[in-house]
């Protein structure tokens, strides 16, 4: 019993860890809270659908449209949302933050009209597998998604610390104008790296997808949500808190769901948020900012 | 002849028109400190709960109710404001988004206070609690020549009308008052203020407890007119919809999220074919706006604009008063 549940936070908490990691590279970059990107891993999930059960094409032809899509409505919303709001004068500096909450209510209600408001199933070929191992039962769909997730998460830290274009954005996430001096193309790492967050958006999209197999327009917000708080509770900006954080959470929320008010599941993680903002505002990972 | 130019609906429509000022409004004040609250949603949601719940099982004649919302509302937001000010901006946006959705998750949970999702009917009407007081006296609304229910929209909408204008002009005062001076010093440069000798802390408490009182206030008028009320209303998209009517309208003076709720309220209502892509075009809106004018549409060049313009037209036909001059 308490195993299996381990096992279930373990892989609702890595689908967590992806999905914060698209905030918290954003962050990291740009230093701004980009509200929609629960939208686009919305979006990522109804590709998903469309594509496995609508069109009974493999899982991953799912996986591909999901990426792609989900990479171009990045790129969309750089372009068109927080370009124009970049190097212009007298933009306080919530500007983006209302801007992305636009794109999410814009993106929310487009997916109503596109899907309507109903609830999709997601069928995975193999969503029945499962094995026994003793008393305990393993679903091979989780295996798939904490699979999946480490290894999204590995190449995602290996190309940070060893590839040039992660060095670069590394760079420019310490600081944007000191990168662009050394010659880093500070405008292609922004739109790069908005775009590699909304892809793994539309990645973890699919995971909760196959995980909870349903998937709604409203469950865009939901996930955007939590994906803030895990950000906060790891560190704004900082990469392996994202992933600490998802899986600390994902974990919180199983064992509550067992073991106390399945109905307060969601209210944890902002109980937690406000108790870490109280304590330790920089999060368990961050560095102490000096002001 | 009165009872014709009443029609209920446009009187409802009127009545929500005035809440959401007096919620825009919420917004601007915590915003004029630079500080950008999302949870007004959430404290509205405590305002119209307190009032209902203390109306209906206490038999609480409904101003006191109302009160009682709003001071609740204002206590939670001097609760919550105290630690969570010490936050930067961004912070401080998912910090009071994330109590909105505590809130209404604690809304729909505890079922034996709040009767859960399902929501509180049976609220006592502010127009119909009007109405049985005025027949006591015995006034009857037929005197003026109108249905008991077109009396009871009437009488909501001057009610609203009259506390709306209450609420603007205080505002209105406090924004030239030494308050809205510090207000509008700590939103241009908080470390500046704080040198001149502004005690930050304690004004950016106060902008905030301002919002929540004003939001708590708003939603306790809110569940005595509609009768009714459920977690939903309280939730993020309430939360989005007020803060567009002030990014809409312009955060920068008060006649911004005046506007904004105006137009943005009757917007819908009259074309009755764009409601249906209401937030679509809500979420456009935003994204238009941040871009092209990110201070909404009213600042204070179109105010001086508008106010020239009334005095160039004052002199020209001799009325104008001296004052204006």
């Amino acid at each position: 019993m308490l195993i299996e549940q381990l096992i279930n936070g373990i892989t609702l908490g890595s689908i967590y860890a992806i999905v914060a990691l698209g905030f918290t590279l954003v962050f990291g970059v740009l230093g701004i809270i980009n509200m929609a990107h629960g939208e686009i891993f919305m979006f990522g999930a109804f590709i998903g659908v469309l594509v496995t059960t609508s069109l009974q094409l493999p899982l991953w032809l799912g996986f591909l449209a999901a990426i792609l899509i989900t990479a171009v409505m990045g790129y969309m919303l750089e372009r068109f949302a927080l370009r124009p709001l970049r190097h212009k004068q007298g933009v306080s500096h919530l500007a983006p933050l209302i801007s992305t909450i636009g794109v999410s209510i814009l993106l929310e209600n487009l997916s109503h009209h596109l899907f309507g408001a109903g609830n999709h199933p997601f069928r995975a070929s193999f969503a029945e597998i499962n094995f026994q191992i003793g008393s305990i039962t393993i679903y091979l769909v989780q295996i798939v998604i904490f699979v999946i997730s480490v290894i999204l998460m590995m190449s995602l830290s290996f190309w940070l610390g060893k590839t040039k274009a992660g060095k670069a954005l590394r760079a420019t996430a310490e600081n944007l104008e000191t990168a662009s001096l050394l010659g880093v193309d500070t405008k292609r790492i922004i739109t790069m790296t908005v775009i590699i967050a909304s892809a793994m958006g539309g990645i973890a999209g699919i995971l909760v997808g196959m995980a909870f197999n349903s998937v709604t327009p409203q469950m865009g917000l939901s996930m955007g949500l939590k994906g803030l708080a895990i950000i906060i509770l790891g560190g704004m900006g900082n990469v392996k808190g994202a992933m600490a954080g998802g899986l600390i959470l994902g974990l919180a929320e199983t064992f509550i769901v067992v073991y106390g008010d399945s109905g307060y599941r969601d209210a944890i993680a902002f109980l937690a948020i406000i108790v870490i903002l109280l304590i330790r505002p920089q999060g368990l990972f961050g560095q102490k900012i000096s002001t | 002849m009165l009872a014709e130019l009443i029609n209920p609906y446009h009187f409802q429509v009127a009545s929500f028109i005035l809440i959401n000022i007096i919620l825009g409004i919420s917004v601007y004040i915590t915003l004029s400190t630079g500080q950008l609250s999302l949870a007004n949603a959430g404290f509205m949601g405590i305002g119209a709960y307190t009032s209902a719940l203390l109306t209906i099982h206490f038999d609480l004649p409904i101003v006191l109710g109302i009160i009682a919302g709003a001071l609740v509302a204002a206590l939670l937001g001097i609760l919550i404001g105290i630690p969570t000010l010490r936050l930067q901006g961004v912070y401080l946006a998912i910090v009071t988004l994330g109590f909105g959705e505590v809130i209404r998750v604690v809304f729909i949970n505890w079922e034996s206070l709040t009767k859960g999702s399902v929501g509180i009917s049976g609220i006592p009407h502010i127009g119909r609690e009007i109405l049985r007081v005025l027949k006591g006296f015995g006034f009857d609304p037929k005197v003026l020549g109108l249905q008991n229910n077109q009396f009871i929209f009437l009488s909501i909408f001057l009610l609203l009308f009259i506390i709306t204008i209450g609420v603007i002009w205080f505002f209105r005062r406090q924004h030239r008052s030494r308050v809205g001076r510090a207000f509008a010093a700590i939103k241009l440069d908080e470390k500046a203020a704080e040198s001149m000798g502004i005690n930050i802390t304690y004004y950016k408490v106060l902008a905030f407890a301002q919002g929540a009182l004003l939001s708590g206030f708003a939603g306790a008028l809110y569940a005595h007119v509609l009768a009714y009320i459920s977690p939903a209303d309280f939730a993020y998209h309430r939360a989005v919809e007020i803060l567009i009517f002030v990014v809409f309208g312009g955060s920068e003076v008060i006649w911004g999220p005046i506007f904004g709720a105006f137009f943005l309220t009757l917007m819908p209502e009259v074309l009755r074919f764009i409601s249906e892509y209401r937030y679509m075009i809500y979420g456009l809106i935003i994204i238009i706006l941040m871009a092209v004018r990110p201070q909404g549409l009213i600042d204070v060049n179109i105010l001086n604009w508008v106010k020239s313009k009334g005095r160039k037209r004052g002199q020209k036909h001799g009325t104008g008063n001296t004052k204006s001059m």
